[in-house]
């Protein structure tokens, strides 16, 4: 079997061994085969990753925020700092990741409620769908348009 | 460590919940504006200017918008990359690996409230 | 009339007593369009090699027993169409499981796990039997029925990325069926079984790869089971700091 990786980053797959040993020797457990590189187990590392965009984005308004504390100089200063080619590169990926990202968890979000909460029932999937990524593009447009200038 | 995670892991898994509802419903505005249309020059120089940023921030909804933004989805990142961690072999360090991770939600979220209550 | 064509089959060969670690042996097998891999399988074991080990039983995708890695992918080997795959296939034991031999893999894990999540009616209260059956509308059978589909046969349990890394997990089928339980109108058992669910290993060790829900031959949906079991934890776990509870 190809080495995956160094030994403590090694998979533990004793997952499903036994507490207590069998009468014969098994074999090792292997991982999934198509794990990590083939079938969906890229995208799906992929969704993990941009999970951190987002914890980076969260970061990046932080930032803003110390810098409007900071005073007119710090702020331009900050505002200044995002023209860098890079941080542009950066901020084109985050964005498409954080898109795709918010995308792809309101596919998943209708299977993951209950049939019921108590006495409430979800709605239907297309209504939560409806909601989800509309709710998506209306709040995102109206905060970009404020940013922006359009508005307020 | 681990077994406060274990203990911890409803708490954490809510904020998740609620930072990824935050996060898509806000932060792409941010990326988009602040982050793109703004060094590019294509908002105009009054839209990002420190005194409309510094107003629109203050208002309440702005404070609460921006603690929003900056305290829940980062507990989306914590938690993605942590996962991200334990599939690539590293259960081994969980703990630790969880712990700095969740921590850095934490911290952040704390400096998150410094910075909007001294706007 | 079927027409006949020889494929090659690739397959893992494993021998405690005298191997050190699993070997591939290639086989070719003269199939028919019709056959499934399971077909071809019992063909090797007929007439070319009696040693081979591999589990079976039903040939119809209702008792989970032919589970395998079939090109990479866990399947049903009676349900899966040779045409559907090319010259040369290749069936591995499921991943993420010790191998006791060949094709066969250790199951007393996943026993285990079973157990643990307590896949039976727990009433607060016994019936009388002069107060008859349990009474259950269709919409509440509705409620968990879906979840209630599983065969055991474990694909779910060899595509996880979770169940590798994480000895504890309870997995995908384990978690789906408490949920099935914990939704079921007659039973009692949620609080505890939530207990479990909240535990080392528990649901919110899944990181919805939902590779489970894809490989799932009965679409029992374990990813849905295991999120829905997340929120429903959760809401558990916050009402037992407000209501007393028993035993806890």
């Amino acid at each position: 079997m190809p080495e995956l990786q160094p030994p403590h980053l090694r998979p533990r797959l004793d997952a499903m061994k036994s507490s207590r040993p069998g009468p014969t020797r098994t074999a090792d457990p292997r991982p999934p085969d198509h794990f990590p590189a083939r079938g969906n187990y890229p995208v799906y590392l992929l969704f993990g990753v941009c999970g951190g965009f987002l914890l980076l984005t969260s970061l990046l308004v932080l930032r803003g925020v110390w810098a409007l504390v900071g005073g007119e100089a710090a702020w331009n200063a900050f505002v200044a700092s995002l023209s860098h080619p890079l941080y542009i590169g950066y901020h084109a990926l985050a964005l498409l990741g954080v898109v795709w990202f918010s995308l792809r968890f309101f596919s998943i979000f209708p299977k993951t409620q209950p049939a019921r909460i108590g006495p409430v029932k979800p709605p239907p999937a297309p209504v939560i769908l409806a909601i989800l990524n509309g709710g998506f593009a209306v709040a995102n447009a109206l905060l970009a348009l404020i940013l922006w200038g359009e508005l307020l | 460590m681990k077994a406060l995670l274990v203990r911890l892991e409803p708490v954490i898994w809510m904020l998740f919940g609620a930072g990824m509802m935050v996060g898509a419903f806000l932060l792409p505005a941010f990326i988009l504006v602040v982050g793109l249309a703004g060094p590019l020059g294509w908002t105009g120089a009054e839209a990002l200017s420190y005194q409309r940023m510094h107003g629109l921030a203050t208002h309440p909804v702005g404070r609460l918008v921006l603690l929003a933004a900056i305290a829940l989805p980062l507990w989306v990142g914590a938690h993605q990359l942590r996962h991200v961690w334990i599939d690539l072999g590293g259960l081994k360090t969980d703990g630790l690996v969880g712990s700095l991770l969740y921590g850095t939600a934490l911290v952040g979220g704390l400096l998150g409230v410094v910075a909007v209550s001294r706007l | 009339m079927a027409v006949e064509k020889t494929k090659t089959f690739v397959v893992t060969r494993f021998d405690p007593d005298r191997d050190e670690v699993p070997k591939s042996q290639s086989y070719e097998v003269p199939v028919q369009d019709d056959w499934k891999v399971l077909d071809a399988l019992n063909y090797i074991k007929d007439h070319i090699d009696p040693t081979l080990s591999h589990r079976w039983s039903c040939r119809m995708a209702v008792c989970g027993s032919c589970g395998m890695q079939v090109d990479g992918e866990p399947k049903l080997t009676c349900k899966e169409a040779l045409s559907d795959y090319g010259d040369t296939v290749e069936v591995k034991p499921l991943s993420n499981f010790p191998v006791i031999r060949d094709l066969v893999v250790e199951l007393e894990g996943f026993m285990e796990k079973f157990q643990a999540v307590k896949p039976w009616i727990m009433v607060a209260k016994e019936r009388a039997i002069e107060e008859g059956t349990y009474r259950q509308s269709p919409e509440e059978l509705e409620e968990f029925k879906q979840f209630s589909m599983c065969i055991n046969c474990m694909l779910c349990y060899a595509a996880c990325p979770v169940v590798s890394n994480e000895p504890g997990f309870l997995g995908p089928a384990a978690i789906a069926l408490g949920h099935r339980y914990n939704q079921d109108s007659r039973d009692d058992g949620a609080a505890e079984r939530n207990q479990v669910f909240r535990g080392d290993g528990g649901v919110f060790a899944c990181s919805v790869a939902n590779e489970c829900s894809e490989v799932c031959p009965k679409n029992v949906d374990p990813s849905a089971a295991i999120q829905q079991a997340k929120m429903l934890n959760v809401l558990d776990w916050a009402q037992s700091f407000v209501v007393k509870r028993g035993e806890e």
